[in-house]
C-alpha cells in the first residue's frame, strides 16, 4: 500500500518565484523568508516522496473567466510551464503520476465530487512555488505531481466544508491505491492577503500565526468557518486558505506538527509554511 | 457538516458586505469581462509585441466601454478594478511597463507607494 508520509502547508506568492529568478534570496527583504525553508526542505529530502499531490488555485493563468471549474483534475504524463504575462520561467517541466490521477479521478467521480479531467495543462506559480520551496531548483523535480485545481477566483468558490470533504476523500484514494509509493499532500495558498479593493494590503498576522499553530491540531475550527470568514480574517485573496483544509483532512485525527515558519510581508502576503505528519507514523518509527 | 454561521457568499457577492473588499462575483465578472479578456491575452508574446506597439489599436480588438479603456491606457489600477477588472488579469497589464505589485496595491487605497507598504504592510520606512 502506498504511504502518506505527511502534510505541508505552503504561501505560493508569485514574488517568491521572481525572488528566486533574480537570485534575492540572501537581500535582507527575503533571507528570513527562505532561511525558514530550509528545514523543510531538510525533511522533504529525507522523507524522499514519489508522488505530491498538490492542491492550488491557477490565478487567470490555465483558465479564463470563459470557463471556470470548481474543481478540476490533472492526468497529464507531463505538464509545462505557463507564460504568465512575464514570459516563461526557466524551470523544469512537472511529470504527472498519471496513473495515480486516474485511479484519483475514479474515486473522485464514485465520491460525487466531478472535476474537470485535464489531459493537457500548462501550471502557474501556484504549483511552481511551492515546488521550488520544498525542492529547490533541481535540473529535474524528484516527484511526480498530481495537480488538483480548486477555483479561488470567480464567486461561487466552494466552502471549507466541500474542501475538508475531498481531503477526506483523497485520503481513501490513497489507501485504495495498490501502488507502494511515498505520497505527500500539499495544501497552498494564503496567508493573509487582500490584492484589490481600498483594504488591499491588509494584513493580520496574530491570524496567520493563529492558523500555523492551530491546523495540525485544532483544524475543526477553520473547517466549520463561512467562507465570510475566511475573506474576513485573511482578505479576499487569503481565502485561497481552504485549500489548505483538503491536506489537513487527508491526515489522520492526530498529527505532530513537525515545523512551521512565518514571514510577513512577502511581497503583499503573509507567507507561512507547515509541515505535518500523522502521530501513529511517528509512533511506528519510534517503535 | 455545517458551517457555525450561515454562509451567505454566493455568485452575487457577500449578502453582508464585507467593507472595502470587492468580491469578483457575477456582477464583477459581467462588468469587467472584455476587459479581462483583453488583458488575457497578454500572456502571448505576440501579443503583448502588439499592445507595444500600438496600445490603441490593440484595444480596438476587445470591445472595452469608453471608461475601461481610458482606465487601462492611464494605468488607472482603482478604475480598472472599479469596473469590473481583476488583479489576476490586469496584473498582466502591469508586465508591458514592469511595476510591482504594491504600488498597484497602494494606488488602489489611494496612498502613496512608500506610506502602503509601511502603514498597511508593516515594512519600514526607508524615505524620510
Amino acid at each position: 500500500m502506498a504511504e502518506l508520509i505527511g502534510g505541508c502547508g505552503t504561501s505560493h506568492v508569485p514574488s517568491i518565484g521572481i525572488a528566486l529568478d533574480r537570485g534575492l534570496q540572501d537581500t535582507p527583504d527575503w533571507k528570513p523568508f527562505f532561511d525558514g525553508y530550509i528545514p523543510a526542505k531538510q525533511w522533504i529530502a529525507e522523507q524522499k516522496p514519489d508522488i505530491a499531490i498538490v492542491i492550488f488555485n491557477d490565478h487567470g493563468n490555465a483558465f479564463f473567466l470563459d470557463r471556470v471549474p470548481t474543481l478540476a483534475l490533472g492526468v497529464a504524463e507531463e505538464y509545462q510551464i505557463i507564460d504568465e504575462g512575464w514570459g516563461k520561467r526557466d524551470i523544469p517541466s512537472f511529470k504527472g503520476a498519471a496513473d495515480f490521477s486516474w485511479h484519483l479521478a475514479d474515486a473522485m467521480v464514485e465520491g460525487h465530487f466531478d472535476p474537470l479531467i485535464c489531459r493537457e495543462i500548462e501550471l502557474d506559480h501556484g504549483i511552481q512555488v511551492p515546488m521550488e520551496l520544498f525542492f529547490g531548483r533541481p535540473e529535474e523535480w524528484p516527484v511526480k505531481i498530481v495537480p488538483i485545481f480548486v477555483n479561488t477566483v470567480q464567486y461561487p468558490i466552494p466552502t471549507p466544508q466541500r474542501m475538508w470533504e475531498l481531503g477526506q476523500l483523497l485520503r481513501k484514494a490513497i489507501e485504495s491505491w495498490a501502488g507502494e509509493e511515498r505520497i505527500v499532500v500539499f495544501g497552498t495558498g494564503g496567508l493573509t492577503h487582500q490584492l484589490q479593493g481600498a483594504r488591499a494590503g491588509f494584513m493580520n498576522r496574530e491570524a496567520d500565526k493563529a492558523w500555523l499553530a492551530e491546523i495540525g491540531p485544532n483544524p475543526e475550527k477553520y473547517r466549520d468557518w463561512t467562507r465570510e470568514q475566511f475573506v474576513e480574517t485573511f482578505g479576499s485573496e487569503g481565502a485561497e486558505l481552504i485549500m489548505w483544509l483538503v491536506m489537513r483532512a487527508a491526515m489522520d485525527a492526530d498529527v505532530r506538527t513537525v515545523m512551521s515558519h512565518y514571514y510577513a510581508p512577502a511581497s503583499m502576503t503573509g507567507a507561512g509554511m507547515v509541515v505535518l505528519e500523522n502521530e501513529a507514523l511517528a509512533t511506528e518509527e519510534a517503535a | 457538516m455545517s458551517a457555525s454561521k450561515p454562509d451567505t457568499l454566493a455568485s452575487d457577492g457577500a449578502k453582508t458586505p464585507i467593507p472595502d473588499t470587492p468580491l469578483f462575483d457575477r456582477a464583477g465578472s459581467h462588468r469587467g469581462y472584455e476587459m479581462n479578456k483583453m488583458a488575457m491575452s497578454l500572456v502571448s508574446a505576440a501579443n503583448r509585441e502588439a499592445f507595444a506597439a500600438d496600445e490603441e489599436a490593440y484595444l480596438d480588438r476587445y470591445k472595452l466601454s469608453p471608461e475601461q479603456r481610458a482606465a487601462v491606457l492611464a494605468r488607472d489600477w482603482q478604475e480598472m478594478v472599479r469596473l469590473g477588472g481583476n488583479i489576476f488579469y490586469i496584473l498582466k497589464i502591469s508586465a508591458l511597463d514592469p511595476m510591482p505589485v504594491t504600488a498597484i496595491g497602494a494606488a488602489q487605497v489611494g496612498m502613496e507607494h512608500e506610506d502602503f507598504l509601511v502603514e498597511r504592510l508593516g515594512k519600514e520606512r526607508k524615505n524620510g
